[in-house]
């Protein structure tokens, strides 16, 4: 053992509280073990706030269609680096490429992963942007014309039929990618909740637990984007769609809200032999965390914020300012959800009788900093997405190249 | 039926990623490389080049027979020579220069005899502060054949737990054989010889009904009719005889 880590953990010893067991004091799961199931969420939840479009029809939050699925790619893209960092060797992650293994749990996210990106993602996109990309590849000069082609894989029919059929693949898409959504992030919900040695994980509602915070946190994070977006270009919110969506947020709140109080209620009432050292976490370890960010912070106070801008008839900016208020707010409690799932569990000794503490790093490979950057790398990576390919169709015909387009795809 | 031609172009890109990756997995990365031995080679490299310490557990009965013989006759035959001798690997190489050491001190054994509620109930567990301080442990156990110098005075001497327990509740001043009988046999073989366990609702009514039957009964022994309380259920299917919950 290097002397840092011996020192770290001298240090560290000072901090257990009542009986450990000699393996438990250093916490494995890292900071990026958090940040893991947090951007994942938002893909899902993203992508469940897309598909409401496109399935259940409703046509008021249109204008955030496209920015759900690019925001869902985004943090797609970015999702398995985390896990990459934490392998601390993160180029020996092609062996697991080379031995899949079909009856780990863990490495059942490399399937779940691949199956979402590949048969559910890059499909819809492709499939609602095609005649975008054929009309850009038309207009744009090089070398994005050819690069717009090579994305439309050099398709070129843009005839009624096509676009119709466009629009019928994105709906069966869809149709599969609710499932596929949900599979996705009630998988990183079941790696903790199968973990049966540990009473914080261990629990069959933690899968639809995570799902139901990760629909909240992907609302979210799709109307703080609408909202920065749109100022940005100068554009005007449109309140009928920030209204619906917001909507959805709230009854999505409420039912996170009353599943984690009713995961909070059964383990009260079975009281199994847990149910102290748990006591315990809630209030020693997690108490800032847990009752202060996660629940009031990130659920009550929104909840309050959402009911009040429902409830009133206020005007538009203080509309757009509580809902903004309550999306970061919201943001901060789903964070501090996965911070008390992923840390929370790790806090106390699997002999129930003591308490270890997290100490994080902050420059190392596992540290905050690095954190923080791969937090920051979907919006880097969404704007690069914006660019190539804008949320609002592409309106401009080029009738000396090709006749004039059809006006773009709206669902029936 | 017309596939529209996007399906096409499609179709053709998921055969194309297809082909490649099934053309890398089979043909392009050699079999060697997908096998988990090349993985784990350097690991058992690693292992196999540590010397080795440890002589294993059958090298000492080549010359301490009697020694194993007795032990594996004892509650210590789970227990390998080297866990107390410590690696004997040098020892049977030249069993003249180096001899193992022996643990004659109070240290060594409270390691696994010392309380600990953790510990499962019966196993030997002491006190290292209260019990004969100062005396060396082997002084009175011989670790080869570990029993009682003597059988012990007290059921608290294995049944710890459940003494502690018995301590603070109302039955404190009932001794263990007021409602156990134990053999004298179990002191010395505790799971070949049980101790009895009360088997009938009467045995508790002897200090608990409101009859005559516990007339000689202590008056602070709450008294119930026993035959309404509890309908047939037997009294320890509700209440825990070691920490009675009722109180006068």
């Amino acid at each position: 053992m290097n002397p840092q880590m011996t020192q770290g953990l001298a240090e560290l010893l000072e901090q257990v509280t009542g009986f450990i067991f000699p393996n438990e004091i250093e916490i494995h799961w890292s900071m990026l073990i958090v940040v893991y199931p947090y951007v994942t969420g938002l893909v899902a939840g993203a992508f469940i706030l897309a598909s409401l479009v496109k399935v259940f029809n409703i046509q008021e939050i249109q204008p955030t269609y496209r920015l759900s699925l690019l925001t869902a790619l985004a943090f797609l893209l970015v999702a398995p680096l985390p896990l990459l960092l934490h392998l601390g060797h993160p180029l020996r992650f092609y062996e697991i490429l080379l031995t899949p293994n079909p009856t780990s749990a863990m490495a059942m996210f490399g399937f779940v992963y691949a199956w979402y990106l590949m048969a559910v993602l890059l499909l819809e996109i492709w499939f609602e942007y095609r005649r975008d990309l054929i009309a850009m590849a038309r207009s744009a000069s090089f070398p994005l014309n050819v690069f717009y082609r090579a994305l439309s894989l050099f398709s070129q029919d843009v005839s009624q039929e096509a676009l119709a059929f466009d629009r019928k693949a994105i709906h069966v898409i869809t149709i599969v990618g609710i499932p596929s959504a949900f599979l996705l992030h009630g998988y990183v919900g079941f790696i903790f909740g199968s973990v049966k040695a540990n009473p914080w994980w261990g629990s069959v509602l933690m899968p639809i637990v995570f799902l139901m915070s990760a629909i909240v946190s992907g609302i979210a994070i799709v109307i703080f984007l609408y909202m920065v977006l749109t100022a940005l270009r100068g554009e005007p919110i449109e309140m009928a769609c920030l209204d619906k969506i917001t909507s959805y947020l709230f009854y999505a709140v409420i039912v996170d809200f009353s599943l984690e109080a009713l995961d909070f209620i059964h383990r009260l009432y079975q009281s199994e032999e847990s149910v102290k050292i748990l006591g315990k976490l809630i209030t020693h370890k997690l108490f800032m965390s847990l009752i202060v960010i996660q629940i009031l912070l990130g659920m009550l106070i929104p909840l309050g914020i959402l009911v009040l801008a429902k409830a009133r008839r206020f005007n538009d900016d203080l509309r757009k300012l509580l809902y903004f208020t309550a999306v970061i707010l919201i943001q901060l409690g789903i964070f501090a959800t996965r911070w008390n799932v992923v840390i929370g569990g790790q806090l106390f000794s699997k002999s129930f009788r003591g308490l270890m503490s997290y100490k994080m790093e902050v420059m190392g490979i596992e540290g905050l900093l690095v954190a923080l950057g791969v937090l920051a790398l979907p919006f880097a990576v969404l704007a690069v997405l914006l660019r190539l390919l804008p949320t609002k169709p592409h309106e401009e015909a080029a009738p000396e190249l090709g006749g004039a387009l059809p006006p773009p795809a709206r669902t029936a | 039926m017309k596939v529209p031609e996007q399906v096409r172009r499609l179709a053709l890109l998921i055969a194309i990623l297809a082909g490649v990756t099934l053309l890398a997995r089979f043909v392009l990365i050699p079999r060697a490389l997908v096998s988990t031995d090349l993985h784990w080679a350097e690991a058992v490299q690693r292992e196999v080049a540590k010397p080795v310490k440890f002589a294993g557990a059958v090298a000492c009965q080549d010359c301490h027979e009697d020694v194993v013989v007795k032990k594996a006759k004892g509650f210590h035959k789970g227990v390998t020579c080297e866990t107390c001798h410590g690696p004997a690997a040098k020892h049977t190489e030249e069993p003249g220069a180096v001899t193992p050491p022996a643990p004659r001190d109070r240290r060594f054994c409270p390691a696994c005899h010392t309380y600990d509620p953790s510990r499962p109930t019966g196993f030997p567990q002491i006190n290292p502060t209260a019990h004969n301080p100062l005396k060396p442990c082997i002084s009175c156990h011989n670790a080869h054949d570990p029993v009682p110098p003597r059988v012990p005075r007290e059921c608290a001497a294995c049944h710890a737990q459940i003494e502690r327990t018995k301590a603070v509740s109302s039955h404190a001043l009932i001794a263990c054989t007021t409602c156990h009988k134990a053999p004298e046999r179990h002191k010395s073989a505790p799971r070949a010889a049980l101790p009895s366990k009360p088997e009938t609702r009467e045995f508790c009514g002897t200090c608990h009904s409101a009859g005559t039957a516990a007339k000689d009964a202590p008056k602070e022994a709450p008294k119930v009719d026993l035959s309404t309380h509890g309908g047939r259920s037997l009294c320890w299917e509700c209440h825990y005889p070691h920490l009675p919950e009722g109180r006068t």
